[in-house]
C-alpha cells in the first residue's frame, strides 16, 4: 500500500473518531450545563479541545449556545465537527480507489450535512441536542459502514490503529477535564450527576451500574474510565484495540519498523495494565494522564517515520 | 400529432440540424422516449433534475471550486434527456474514428523517426518544428508497439444536413470519460426500464479494455505487472474522473510524490519499501511530468521519469509529445495523412479551415472575421477564441493585431452551426447545441471504441460553445444496438 494512502486512512479514521467523541462530550455537557451544578464549567472543554485562551474561554463559557456554536461549526477552530469532517472527507477523496464506495459516499454525505446553512439556524433556535444527535448518528453510519464494507486488510488495520490511538487519547482527555474542575481532588464531595454525565458521554454508564455497585464514587469511575478491559472506551481496551491491529500489519518487509512501534505500543500497554488507581492518584493523576497522551503522540510520530513518510 | 405542454416552447433554429425532430416528425430513435415524455406529468421531470443533482452530490461526481480559502462542490451539469445514435450512425463514427486514429499513431511515429511525410511535402516541415509540443526528447526513440496515442477523445459536430465533421482530436490527457460511465448510472436511477426498452448499448466495459490494454503494456515479463493511475492531486478539476478510473479498474492513484526513479527505474512509495511500476497511464500533461527534462518547477512529475521512460523501464500512457498531432494546425492536414498513410479516403471530413499562416488565407480571414471562428492553435477549453459573428468591434481589433503579430498560433474556421438536442430547461423542453466526444482505445490487439461517449451541451440560448469553463453541460450518451 503506498505510504500516502496509509497516511489518509491513517488520519481519516482519528478525524471521525474524534468527532464523534468531541459530539458525545458536547452532549453531555450541555445537559449538564442546564442542570445549574455548581461543579459545571464550559472552561476546560474550550480550552483542551477549542484551543481557546482562557480569557476568551471565559468570555464564551456562559452562553452554551455559542460554546457548541463554536465547537461544532466554527471553521478557525481546528477541533470544530465542521473542520475535522472536512478533513476526513479530504482524507478519503485522495484515497477513493482504496476505500468503498460505501464510505466515501457515507463521509461525503456528512460533508454535506455540516455544509447545510440549516445547521447553523437549528444550533441558535432549536434543542442543541436533537443536532448533535443528528451528527452523532452520521458518525455511527460511518463506523458501521466502514466496519461492514472495507475489505480486511492492510488498509483497515492503518485506520483501525488511528482510531483507536485517538479514542484512547480522547478518554484520557475527557477524564482530564472532568478531573481538573474538581482540582483532581478525588475525596472533594460532588452531585452524583457530575459522574453519571461524564459515563454517559463515553456510554459506560450501564457498566459502571451492573459492574461497581457502589454509587459515584471517583475511585471506582477513574478504574473503568482508564483500565477496565470490557469498557470499549477505557484507555486499557483502545491500547489493546491499538495492539491488535497493529501486529497485523507485520511482514517480512519493514520490520525495523514493525519491530519499533510494536515496542512503544507494548511498553504503553504495560504501563496501563500495571497501574492501578491507587498507585496512579499517588504519582499524581493530571501527570499520569498527560504521559499517557505524550506517549501516544510518540508512537504516532514513529509510526510516521517508518510507514507514512513520503515526501 | 398532439403534444404535450412540455414541447410548446421547441423552436427549432433556422439552418440547423436537430436530433429528435426532423421537420415536424419525430426521428425514429427518439420516439420512444418523446412518447415517454409526453406521458409524463411535467413536475415529473422538475422532480427527476433534481433527483439527478442530489445523486451527484451525494456520490461525490463533483469537482471542488475554491475561493477564500474555502471549497465549493460544483456538480458538472447534466441534462437529464440523453442524446441518441442510431446504429447506421455509430457505425460511420466508428470506421471514421479508427481510421483516423490509424493515421495518427503512424503520424506520431513518423515524425519522431524518419519524417517521411515532411521530406515528401505532404505536411510543411515549418509547423511541426513550430509548434511547442513537439518534443526533441521524443526524437529517434521506439515506444512499445509504435502506439503512441492509447487513448484518445475526438470531438465531432453535426453541420445543418446532418454531416459528422472532426471539430478536435484530443490525444494528449482528453477527460470526460467518467462522465460517459456516470451519467448512464444516473439515467438508470432517474428513468427505471427506459434503457432496457430502448436497446441501449452499454458502456460500463470501458475501464476493463483500458486495463486490459496497460496490462499489455508492462516491459517487465511479470503474472501480475504494477498499473497506476498518475493524477496532479485533488485539486485538479478532473481528479473525481481519475479516483473513479482507478477505482473501476483497482489499481492504485498515484501523484507525483508518491513515484520516485532510481537507477532509470520507477517505484512508488510503500509501507513496506518500494514498489517497481511498470505503467503508468497518467493524467499530468507532459510539461509537468519530468521537472528535469521539461518544467523545472513543476511538483506534479517525477524526476528522472523520461529516462526511465527512454530505457523501456516503464511504459507511459498516452505518450509524450503527442501534442504535435493535435495541434489545431496540425488537424488541418488529417484528411492528407490519411491519404499517405493509408492510401484511403477519410470517412469523417474536417471543418474547413484557414491557416493564418499563408498570407492569401490570412487576407481572407481578415476580410470575413465576422462570419469566422478563430481559435489558437495550442489552447484548449474554449479558451482564447473569437467568435467573430458575436465579438465587438474593439475585441475584433485587438485579435486582429494578436493575429498579424503571430499567425502561426491561429486558424479560423467559418462558423458551424452544431446540431440540436431537446434539453429539460426551465421547466420546458428546447433544444440546444450538442457535441459528441467518443473515446477510442488503442491497444496493441487494435482499437476499440466504447458505443457511447460525452454530449457536451452549450445550455445558454443560441451558444455554440460547449465547454464546460463556458457553461457547458453534458448528457447521456445512447448509441441504439438497432
Amino acid at each position: 500500500m503506498l505510504s500516502r494512502v496509509a497516511d489518509s486512512l491513517y488520519w481519516m479514521a482519528r478525524y471521525m473518531e474524534r468527532t464523534d467523541s468531541i459530539l458525545r462530550m458536547l452532549k453531555i455537557n450541555y445537559a449538564s450545563s442546564q442542570d445549574n451544578s455548581e461543579d459545571f464549567s464550559w472552561q476546560p472543554v474550550l480550552r483542551i479541545f477549542g484551543h481557546l485562551e482562557q480569557a476568551e474561554a471565559a468570555e464564551m463559557e456562559p452562553n452554551s449556545r455559542k460554546v457548541i456554536q463554536y465547537m461544532v461549526l466554527d471553521r478557525e477552530n481546528p477541533n470544530s465537527v465542521f473542520t475535522m469532517v472536512r478533513r476526513a472527507r479530504e482524507n478519503a477523496r485522495g484515497v477513493q480507489d482504496n476505500i468503498t464506495t460505501e464510505v466515501w459516499q457515507c463521509l461525503n454525505g456528512f460533508y454535506h450535512v455540516v455544509h447545510e446553512e440549516r445547521l447553523t439556524y437549528l444550533l441558535q433556535h432549536e434543542d442543541p441536542i436533537t443536532v448533535l444527535d443528528a451528527l452523532i448518528k452520521e458518525c455511527m453510519l460511518y463506523f458501521g459502514v466502514s466496519e461492514t464494507t472495507m475489505f480486511r486488510g492492510e488498509g483497515l488495520s492503518f485506520m483501525n490503529v488511528g482510531r483507536y490511538m485517538e479514542r484512547a487519547i480522547q478518554t484520557s482527555d475527557i477524564l482530564d477535564v472532568k478531573l481538573s474542575n474538581l482540582a483532581y481532588d478525588l475525596d472533594k464531595p460532588t452531585d452524583t450527576t457530575y459522574w453519571k454525565y461524564l459515563l454517559m458521554s463515553i456510554s459506560g454508564y450501564a457498566l459502571y451500574l451492573k459492574r461497581y455497585r457502589s454509587g459515584f464514587e471517583a475511585r471506582n469511575i477513574i478504574d473503568q474510565v482508564l483500565f477496565n478491559v470490557d469498557f470499549p472506551r477505557s484507555v486499557l481496551y483502545s491500547l489493546n484495540q491499538v495492539q491488535r491491529h497493529f501486529q497485523r500489519l507485520q511482514s517480512d518487509q519493514n520490520t525495523e519498523g514493525f519491530s519499533k512501534v510494536d515496542f512503544m505500543i507494548g511498553k504503553l500497554r504495560s504501563k496501563l495494565q500495571y497501574s492501578d488507581v491507587q498507585s496512579v492518584s499517588h504519582t499524581g493523576l493530571h501527570h499520569y494522564l498527560n504521559s499517557i497522551t505524550t506517549d501516544i503522540s510518540s508512537i504516532g510520530n514513529t509510526l510516521n517515520h517508518y510507514y507514512f513518510a513520503y515526501s | 400529432m398532439l403534444t404535450s405542454p412540455l414541447f410548446h416552447h421547441y423552436a427549432l433554429a433556422p439552418r440547423t440540424w436537430d436530433e429528435m425532430y426532423d421537420e415536424e416528425k419525430v426521428r425514429f430513435q427518439y420516439r420512444n422516449i418523446f412518447e415517454f415524455l409526453q406521458r409524463i406529468p411535467p413536475d415529473e421531470l422538475s422532480k427527476k433534475e433534481e433527483l439527478a443533482k442530489k445523486l451527484f452530490m451525494s456520490q461525490g461526481i463533483t469537482f471542488t471550486v475554491y475561493s477564500s480559502g474555502e471549497g465549493i462542490e460544483k456538480i458538472f451539469p447534466f441534462d437529464i434527456i440523453p442524446r441518441i445514435i442510431t446504429a447506421t450512425e455509430w457505425n460511420f463514427i466508428e470506421k471514421g474514428i479508427k481510421q483516423r486514429l490509424r493515421a495518427l499513431n503512424l503520424f506520431l511515429k513518423d515524425v519522431y523517426h524518419h519524417q517521411f511525410i515532411l521530406k515528401d511535402g505532404v505536411v510543411p516541415v515549418e509547423l511541426v518544428y513550430s509548434c511547442p509540443h513537439y518534443l526533441r526528447e521524443m526524437q529517434g526513440f521506439n515506444i512499445p508497439h509504435d502506439i503512441y496515442v492509447h487513448i484518445a477523445g475526438i470531438d465531432l459536430i453535426r453541420d445543418h444536413d446532418g454531416t459528422f465533421y472532426v471539430l478536435e482530436d484530443n490525444l494528449r490527457t482528453p477527460s470526460g470519460v467518467s462522465y460517459m460511465i456516470e451519467n448512464r448510472e444516473i439515467t438508470k436511477r432517474i428513468f427505471p426500464d427506459l434503457i432496457p426498452q430502448n436497446f441501449v448499448r452499454p458502456v460500463t466495459q470501458y475501464p476493463n479494455i483500458l486495463y486490459k490494454n496497460l496490462l499489455a503494456l508492462s516491459p517487465r515479463q511479470v503474472s501480475a505487472p504494477t498499473v497506476v493511475v498518475l493524477t496532479p492531486g485533488i485539486y485538479n478539476s478532473a481528479y473525481f474522473e481519475h479516483a473513479t478510473l482507478a477505482r473501476l479498474m483497482g489499481i492504485e492513484l498515484v501523484e507525483g510524490r508518491d513515484l520516485v526513479v532510481e537507477n532509470h527505474i520507477v517505484y512508488m512509495k510503500t509501507t513496506a519499501g518500494l514498489q517497481q511500476v511498470d505503467v503508468i497511464y497518467r493524467r499530468v500533461d507532459d510539461e509537468y511530468l519530468d521537472p528535469l527534462v521539461f518544467e523545472p518547477s513543476s511538483v506534479l512529475g517525477v524526476s528522472g521519469l523520461l529516462s526511465a521512460y527512454r530505457k523501456g523501464n516503464v511504459a507511459i500512457v498516452n505518450s509524450i509529445g503527442n501534442g504535435v498531432a493535435d495541434d489545431k494546425a496540425t488537424y488541418v492536414y488529417v484528411p492528407e495523412m490519411i491519404r499517405y498513410y493509408l492510401n484511403e479516403e477519410p470517412i469523417l471530413k474536417n471543418v474547413p479551415t484557414y491557416q493564418l499562416s499563408n498570407e492569401d488565407e490570412r487576407e481572407h480571414v481578415l476580410k470575413n472575421i465576422n462570419q469566422m471562428v478563430v481559435k489558437k492553435t495550442n489552447e484548449s477549453g474554449g479558451y482564447g477564441m473569437l467568435m467573430g459573428h458575436a465579438a465587438s468591434d474593439e475585441e475584433i481589433t485587438a485579435y486582429q493585431k494578436q493575429i498579424i503579430r503571430n499567425p502561426r498560433q491561429f486558424i479560423a474556421q467559418p462558423v458551424i452551426s452544431l446540431s440540436s438536442a431537446p434539453c429539460y430547461i426551465n421547466g420546458k423542453v428546447q433544444p440546444r447545441r450538442v457535441d459528441l466526444r467518443p473515446f477510442a482505445l488503442c491497444g496493441p490487439t487494435g482499437i476499440e471504441i466504447v458505443a457511447g461517449g460525452l454530449t457536451r451541451v452549450a445550455l445558454k440560448e443560441g451558444s455554440l460553445v460547449v465547454n464546460s469553463s463556458q457553461g457547458g453541460g453534458s448528457k447521456d450518451t445512447w448509441v441504439l444496438a438497432k
